[in-house]
């Protein structure tokens, strides 16, 4: 059967699939826990007296009996050597029970692992181990395929890649959604409708997981977006483990009554799953006999995917925000970044723009100093998971943005392609195989032209070659191409020109790159936001900006409810009514004295500020010491209280005490020259995270808070065995020693350190803590004390130096 | 059916949202008596999305028989027994026990390693918690994940997990755990003491039972 062939017969009539028959076969003797594949193939007359019934039941295509005969199943049998001979043969086999009357569709399906970006499996392989199935299912001599029972929306993207690649035979897709909506790696239906029949599905659904009554929802949820024939394999109802065997609640009449249901909702091929028998189809093919399949006509629309999101563009949607911040032009941490391998860059700035309001995310890893494609493939990666908006893949290098078209789990749109000749003959067939959007760059060899007619003419050329390769008017943005009006201020109005005319005239959406119009003047912002307002008036699609300039959300904000894209103002009321509320407030500026100043510092842990007041404070002659004993300890030790009473908590304790630090770092040259400066013997204390643990974050909060009571702390670090511990207690005169450990099989060397210690006729103290140790554990190992936090090890340090 | 998912699964890239809640009370703020004022909590929001576009999110799991159990042991793949009586409580009810491994990545534990060292305590804090939760919340995704797996085998895993060091399962366990999920492939580490490096990262088991 060719594409046209198929289109046609689904146009004139509903094509019934067979039912269950993994466990039907078992009904005839197929033994669990060997190959289902190679009983097949010992046993064909099984599978042959299977799907003779269920073409006598009614059904027009039987699935040949290879679910699981791919390389990595039939591995678990060690039938990897012999994939495309099996999937021919069974092939073969079913075409033998049904004739060349009915259909036999070409089954594959789930790799039983995840591929990446979510799993373990790199993507091409996965393509080539489906390659190789699809090889011997089209050798069998199939009539079109069925990729079924997929949960991830990548591996269907595999599997359907695999066969585009390989055959021109039609192919349907099959996810499964669960009762939730969703497949198990997050895809919605409408989402994975998009994205699939992009990339060249020629029929669209789900089976498996729910019964009919959920599957008519996914159905109706995508029949609006389709633009092929929609399919539905619903389980007969819903499973119980019963006796150890999985059963299901409905017989074959309460299946067969949702048939028409089905097909009004949009399922053109319909059949059904687990659970479901011939009984279950011959009363479904009766139950939807007289029916014609709904015919297939979408609304328009323009969409782009994530794996878990579609965001529609155009139209009445709200204008959409192209996040343009990952870019390492002018970026020199994503820069820094990018070179060593980071995606921590990426990340941040991906969800900074998110969280402003970008639905559609830039990525452009072009710089000097690294493999462009390699960075922009880790990145897509990265994004396709972290981030639910769609991507625009933003490179000047053919190559670069096919891999990244190829592996991203969605449906991106290119940024961009151009009327120059070798781009459009290069990225068109590219943007047209992975059925990405594009944005359309009215420019050519000779450069940008000037007047808004001269690009009208570009657009036409760049589109009537677009046609060729499918492309509609929903799948183009065209770039109004915003020029500086500091040097040509009749720019901007032609950008405008081109945004009305092909809002008006030529019917295509439109995209600017904001900011380029206020380059070398100043407050810039104010121009952008007054273009992207003028902008939106002429009915722009999509800007690529910074949404974290609250400027130009503001007036995307507002301009949305003016030009009635913003139904009820929603967006906007929730946009200007989210802002943070204040939150309690403890120090407020207040026309204070520079002690009380210091003194607030101190509490409110303003590292930034201490040293500016301590500065003004000596040269306005105050005492040094006074400053310390009258402000910065009574200021420690308010922030102690506040956080035994949990006014504080942790980091308002820590930035507290490195405040004090920074201000007496700041003081101690000054102290050393106060004559009557308090300069008595401080406590020397030797602290070590012990050997084998290598959590140390407590103990550094431990040195900074006793260094801040005026204890010397001599800080081993982490790792630290006993001798070197009780060594350096010797050298170092330490009164006392601070052992932590935060694990049960690392807290057994406190107990080495303090009996070694104790040998060596050591009196000094011991005080432990971390996670796991407590106060019983402490008196077990003879230590001096035990304290649960920061503050209250202070307090227990200048108890052991009484 | 299982759907043809196999009993053990990598992920290479997990999204999570960890509890922004949760992420306070590690660094012991109270909703009723701690004070912090808007400018306060914007910089440690802000310190906490920082901290989280450090974390690269992995994790695995495994499914395995249960061959035995009494109420102090739990016996699976033939020759591994899990002496506790907690782990026994745990899997009571249940036929098959999951063992799952989750890590924030190496660059979060070097970032809040760096950060101390630089002297930004206060950073480094709020960067420990942060990763703490997010391993959590990976943990949780992964058992999410399962149980929509499992609802289609009508199974389901039991409410709680538990991980070695907790209770009177020893943290020994560790290791077995280590090299029954191979968790090179997550680029963990074991020390000699049976702790997971980079730091971060999580090993956990729980039951599957029969709903």
């Amino acid at each position: 059967m060719n594409l046209l062939q198929f289109k046609n017969y689904l146009e004139n009539k509903l094509l019934i699939l067979d039912g269950a028959t993994g466990t039907e076969l078992q009904k005839k003797g197929l033994p669990l826990g060997i190959a289902p594949e190679a009983w097949v193939l010992d046993n064909p007359e099984a599978l042959i007296d299977l799907q003779q019934e269920y073409i006598k039941s009614g059904s027009d295509a039987v699935y040949s009996f290879t679910f699981g005969a791919n390389r990595l199943k039939l591995s678990q049998y060690g039938l990897q050597n012999s994939v495309t001979d099996i999937n021919r043969k069974l092939v073969e086999i079913s075409r033998k029970a049904v004739g060349r009357e009915q259909f036999v569709a070409g089954n594959i399906s789930s790799l039983g692992v995840f591929i990446r970006p979510f799993g373990e499996l790199d993507f091409e392989e996965a393509v080539t181990i489906y390659k190789e199935q699809v090889q011997g299912l089209v050798a069998g001599g199939i009539d079109f395929f069925v990729i079924e029972t997929i949960s991830d929306i990548q591996e269907a993207r595999a599997a359907l890649l695999a066969v585009k690649e390989s055959c021109q035979l039609p192919v349907c897709v099959s996810m499964t959604f669960d009762a939730d909506g969703r497949t198990l790696t997050g895809t919605d239906p409408v989402t994975a409708l998009i994205t699939l029949q992009a990339l060249g599905a020629d029929a669209i659904g789900c089976n498996c997981s729910v019964g009919p009554q959920a599957m008519v929802e996914f159905i109706r949820q995508m029949r609006p977006y389709s633009k092929v024939p929609l399919l539905a394999k619903p389980n007969a109802g819903l499973p119980k483990l019963i006796d150890n065997r999985t059963v299901f609640d409905m017989n074959p009449s309460e299946f067969a009554e949702w048939g028409q249901v089905l097909v009004e909702a949009g399922a053109s091929l319909i059949g059904g799953c687990c659970g479901t028998t011939p009984d279950f189809i011959a009363q479904l093919s009766l139950e939807v006999k007289n029916k014609k399949p709904a015919p297939v006509k979408p609304n328009n629309y323009s969409a782009l995917t994530s794996a878990r999101k579609t965001v529609f563009v155009g139209g009445s949607n709200p204008v959409t925000i192209i996040g343009e911040r990952i870019n390492p032009t002018g970026k020199k941490q994503l820069q820094a970044s990018l070179r060593e391998g980071s995606m921590a860059e990426v990340r941040r700035l991906a969800t900074e723009q998110i969280t402003k309001g970008a639905t559609v995310l830039d990525v452009n890893v072009g710089m000097p100093g690294i493999n462009e494609a390699e960075v922009m493939v880790k990145a897509v990666e990265v994004l396709a998971v972290i981030a639910d908006t769609p991507l625009s893949i933003d490179s000047s290098t053919v190559d670069v943005i096919e891999q990244a078209l190829r592996i991203y789990p969605g449906r991106a749109i290119i940024n961009s392609i151009s009327a120059e000749k070798t781009k459009l003959e290069q990225l068109l067939p590219i943007a047209a195989k992975y059925g990405a959007m594009f944005i359309l760059l009215p420019l050519n060899e000779a450069g940008i032209p000037k007047t808004a007619v001269e690009r009208y003419e570009l657009i036409k050329l760049v589109y009537n070659e677009a046609l060729k390769f499918g492309f509609k008017k929903d799948d183009i943005v065209v770039d109004g191409l915003v020029m500086t009006v500091s040097s040509d201020q009749t720019a901007a109005v032609e950008c405008l020109n081109v945004i009305e005319w092909c809002k008006q005239e030529f019917g295509v959406g439109t995209v600017i790159g904001l900011s380029n119009v206020s380059f070398g003047l100043p407050e810039r912002s104010c121009l952008n936001s007054a273009f992207l307002a003028m902008a939106i008036g002429k009915g722009l699609t999509m800007a690529i900006a910074n949404p974290s300039l609250d400027t130009i959300m503001q007036t995307k904000m507002a301009a949305d409810v003016l030009v009635n894209k913003d139904s009820n103002c929603q967006r906007y009321i929730t946009y200007f009514t989210a802002a943070p509320k204040e939150g309690l407030s403890v120090i407020e500026k207040e026309e204070v004295s520079i002690e009380k100043q210091i003194y607030n510092s101190v509490v409110s842990g303003n590292k930034e500020g201490i040293i500016p007041l301590l500065q003004k404070a000596i040269s306005e002659n105050y005492q040094v010491n006074k400053i310390v004993d009258e402000q910065l300890i009574p200021a420690i030790n308010k922030v102690g209280e506040l956080y035994e009473n949990k006014s504080y908590f942790l980091p308002q304790l820590i930035q507290s005490a490195e405040t004090m630090k920074i201000a007496f770092e700041y003081l101690e040259p000054y102290l050393r020259n106060e004559s009557n400066s308090d300069q008595k013997a401080k406590t020397r204390v030797v602290i070590a995270t012990v050997k084998g643990d290598i959590h140390d974050i407590g103990k550094n909060i431990v040195v900074l808070m006793l260094k801040n009571y005026g204890f010397e702390v001599l800080d081993l670090g982490k790792d630290v065995d006993a001798p070197s511990i009780v060594q350096a207690a010797k050298d170092f005169n330490a009164k006392i020693i601070g052992l932590s450990a935060l694990m049960t099989t690392t807290m057994t060397e406190m107990k080495e350190v303090i009996n070694l210690a104790r040998k060596e006729g050591m009196t000094c103290k011991f005080m432990v803590g971390g996670a796991v140790v407590t106060q019983e554990y402490a008196d077990e190992i003879g230590a001096d004390g035990y304290s649960e936090d920061a503050n209250s090890a202070v307090k227990l340090a200048q108890r052991l130096s009484e | 059916m299982n759907y043809g998912i196999k009993a053990q699964q990598l992920f290479e890239n997990i999204q999570v949202a960890p509890d922004i809640e949760g992420i306070y009370r590690r660094m012991g703020f109270n909703k009723k008596l701690t004070q912090l004022t808007a400018k306060d909590a914007e910089k440690i929001n802000n310190k906490i999305e920082q901290g989280l576009s450090y974390c690269h999110n992995k994790g695995v799991f495994g499914r395995f028989e249960i061959n035995e159990k009494d109420f102090d042991f739990v016996k699976i793949n033939n020759d591994l027994i899990f002496k506790s009586k907690g782990i026994a409580k745990l899997l009571a009810a249940s036929d098959e026990i999951v063992l799952m491994a989750a890590t924030s990545g190496a660059e979060v534990a070097k970032k809040i390693f760096d950060e101390v060292q630089n002297g930004d305590i206060t950073f480094g804090v709020i960067l420990d918690a942060v990763a703490s939760q997010n391993t959590d919340a990976i943990l949780d995704w992964m058992m999410g994940f399962l149980n929509k797996v499992l609802t289609r085998e009508g199974k389901r895993l039991t409410k709680h997990r538990y991980s070695p060091g907790y209770g009177d399962l020893n943290l020994e366990y560790q290791k077995v755990i280590y090299q029954l999920l191979n968790l090179e492939r997550l680029d963990l580490k074991l020390t000699e003491k049976y702790m997971l490096v980079p730091e971060k990262s999580v090993i956990a088991l729980a039951g599957i039972e029969r709903i």
